[in-house]
């Protein structure tokens, strides 16, 4: 299959990495059955992993894994990508997904969400981390949004 | 613990759909507990995330 990303915007997010700071763990779900995007999916993820040394990317299948699928609440979700904090060998979970190919305009959010989780801050004011933090129910935030 | 997903619409249409969603993005927060069309400044969101939680 050709390359997906062109040149010049490998380049771009090359350079961009250069900015990563610790391990990212993407960790994405696809599935044998039914998937659409879940090929493309992966080829782009591999694309994006490829560009630095400190995104450490892995493959899962939705079905064959399902109780993994099921920790990370994306069972039925293919193609579906866990961005996670990496340290020593250690996957944190930080609660964020993307489900389906994100490409055109959500190829922008993948590479933020990269940097963000790479740079280990969140970026929110110290008001809203104090509010999340007293949460004592879990919150679901599903973000619908389109290529272009 | 704070899932927050971002869902590409046209694949995930049936959940699209449940939602009725009509305009991107749009955040669903807690199965429609609370709402937030359009890319709203973290106030905003918030303030929506509050209201949903304390329904």
């Amino acid at each position: 299959m050709d390359k997906l990303l062109p040149q010049e915007i490998v380049e771009q997010v090359r350079q961009v990495f250069g900015q990563l700071q610790h391990p990212v763990a993407a960790l994405l779900f696809a599935s044998q059955q039914n998937c659409d995007y879940c090929a493309e999916t992966q080829q782009l993820l591999s694309e994006v992993a490829e560009l630095s040394p400190l995104i450490e990317m892995s493959v899962h299948d939705i079905e064959a894994e399902a109780d993994l699928a099921a920790h990370y609440n994306v069972t039925g979700k293919a193609p579906a990508i866990i961005l996670a904090a990496k340290d020593g060998g250690q996957i944190t979970d930080l609660g964020i997904r993307f489900l389906g190919l994100p490409s055109g305009h959500e190829f922008g959010t993948l590479v933020q969400d990269i940097l963000m989780i790479s740079g280990r801050d969140s970026g929110l004011t110290a008001a809203t981390r104090e509010y999340l933090k007293s949460l004592e129910k879990p919150l679901h935030l599903q973000v619908f949004v389109t290529p272009t | 613990m704070i899932l927050a997903e971002g869902v590409e619409a046209t694949e995930f249409s049936a959940l699209a759909n449940q939602y009725a969603i009509s305009g991107v993005p749009d955040t669903v927060i807690n199965n429609d507990a609370g709402r937030a069309l359009g890319a709203v400044p973290e106030a905003q969101l918030l303030a929506e995330v509050r209201r949903a939680v304390e329904k």
